[in-house]
């Protein structure tokens, strides 16, 4: 579990984050805020990159400012927004092994894992491929894949599916609904309110470096979203119109209508 | 945007460009000139107070600024001693070598920290520099910050895959830096070609001769600076050719 307790951060004597509470298990979690909120240096938080100027963040037990970004990189796979600040391997195969080997792993075991996390990622049979080379869906699935690697319980993935195309989006998508049903916590930076309404269950709000909500994603969505530079997807609204009430996406509204009409 | 120059006021801060550009360049050639340290450190010390009364430019500030050419300053008086024989004349030209590196670096940084990006441009350009000169030495200072905030992202990403810098032998440290190494270049490579286009789409090298929105003029406060900088470079070199001071004869 993911304890955070009266989280406080300051930059340059700036306060960015102010009294957070948040505790977070397997389950996915929409953390969302206009830019500047403070989402990131949350999240950064989770892994030990950045460590509380007060208050805690423990990690299954482990305090964050008592451990390295190493020792937490086992419990929290962070995945950052640009897939290509992180690739320097020739291969596919070398790039997801990096993590594993810095964890001092031995090659048989490294090898499984790369095998797994490349599968858990449709990546099968790219591992000589160049990973500069791939598209974007495939450089972004690649990057979670390096982190998977390291068998971390928690994810934190930062914009997934921002700048690629609807189908590289939706095999980045399919690869997430997939790894929270195989049992891990997902921590999900964004400003699509449709992926928001598509995977969370539940979504943290930031305004101002505080957390202004916290709740399910039904309860989310009744806000008036406005307030927080943010925009309701219109499939929502749709449901409303239509009496339908909350659905999660046009098919789940469609399939609703044709049920009401048999 | 520009990591050297705040605003501040200060009698360097209102000369002309073309004034500084010359007169930064007239006393790195005096440094040049003498080889004893016993001339050396006085000009050194002579230049950190033009820095502080007349740049506006604390000893604090300045201390940092010269903070990281350290090591490179350590590395050159132990070394001479040791590859220079007699070691007492080795460890006179290591001094001098050391002096004249920090007064390089210090002059450099009383240019840069008493002109905004546009003057100096302006006045390099107005010295008979191309302005695609110019441009380009302010597209590199310009991007110092910006290559700084990439390369700390890109250690973040690394360190949360599990990457150590602090751990092992210099050997295996600096192999470790291919993984930051490697994506800053990758980045940086993108940009430089997404700026070219930038440029070239706002029309960078349409007209062979370009005009300034903002121009500079000699004032009579300029002319008299010019002049006492050109009167002290005068007596600099009379100092060591008429009177021979300050050279120290290199003895094998």
């Amino acid at each position: 579990m993911i304890r955070v307790r009266d989280l406080h951060f300051a930059y340059d004597g700036r306060e960015v984050l102010r009294e957070i509470d948040l505790d977070m298990e397997s389950e996915v979690v929409a953390l969302v805020g206009q830019n500047g909120s403070g989402k990131t240096t949350l999240a950064k938080h989770l892994n030990g990159l950045l460590k509380p100027t007060k208050g805690s963040v423990e990690v299954d037990g482990l305090d964050t400012r008592e451990h390295t970004v190493a020792e937490l990189s086992r419990k929290v796979g962070y995945v950052f927004q640009n897939p290509e600040h992180m690739f320097f391997e020739e291969t596919v195969f070398r790039e997801v092994a990096f993590g594993p080997r810095n964890l001092g792993l031995d090659e048989d075991e490294v090898e499984k894992r790369v095998k797994w996390a490349l599968r858990s990622v449709n990546l099968e049979g790219y591992e000589d491929r160049t990973p500069y080379s791939l598209s974007g869906g495939e450089k972004q699935r690649l990057a979670i894949a390096c982190i998977l690697a390291m068998k971390p319980r928690y994810l934190v993935l930062d914009e997934p599916t921002t700048g690629l195309d609807a189908k590289n989006g939706e095999s980045v998508i399919r690869t997430i609904e997939r790894l929270h049903s195989e049992g891990h916590g997902i921590l999900l930076i964004t400003h699509d309110m449709e992926l928001v309404l598509r995977l969370a269950e539940r979504v943290v709000l930031l305004h101002d470096g505080r957390k202004v909500f916290d709740g399910p994603v039904e309860e989310f969505f009744s806000l008036d979203l406005h307030d927080y530079g943010l925009d309701k997807p219109e499939v929502l609204l749709l449901g409303e119109v239509t009496g339908v009430g909350f659905v999660r996406s046009v098919s789940e509204l469609v399939k609703a209508l044709a049920g009401d009409g048999e | 945007m520009y990591p050297f120059y705040p605003q501040r006021d200060s009698l360097l801060s209102s000369l002309d460009p073309r004034v500084k550009i010359i007169g930064t360049a007239l006393g790195i050639a005096s440094i040049m000139l003498y080889n004893d340290p016993k001339v050396l450190l006085p000009l050194f010390l002579l230049f950190v107070l033009v820095g502080k009364y007349l740049g506006g430019i604390s000893l604090r500030e300045q201390l940092a600024l010269m903070k990281p050419l350290l090591p490179v300053v350590i590395i050159t008086i132990v070394v001479w001693p040791v590859i220079y024989k007699p070691r007492v004349m080795g460890l006179l030209f290591g001094i001098t070598f050391a002096v004249r590196l920090l007064t390089f670096a210090l002059l450099t940084f009383l240019l840069l920290m008493t002109t905004s990006q546009r003057e100096l441009i302006l006045g390099f350009v107005k010295l008979g520099i191309p302005y695609e000169f110019g441009l380009t030495i302010s597209i590199a200072l310009r991007y110092i910050p910006t290559l700084y905030m990439l390369s700390r992202n890109i250690m973040d990403a690394q360190k949360s895959r599990g990457w150590e810098i602090e751990k092992g032998s210099f050997i295996t440290r600096a192999r470790k830096m291919t993984a930051v190494l490697i994506p800053l270049l990758v980045a940086s490579l993108k940009t430089a070609h997404e700026l070219s286009i930038a440029l070239e789409s706002r029309g960078f090298g349409a007209s062979k001769k370009r005009t300034f929105l903002y121009d500079i003029r000699m004032r009579r406060r300029d002319y008299i600076a010019m002049g006492i900088i050109v009167i002290l470079f005068a007596l600099s070199l009379y100092a060591r050719y008429g009177l021979g001071i300050g050279h120290v004869e290199l003895r094998y």
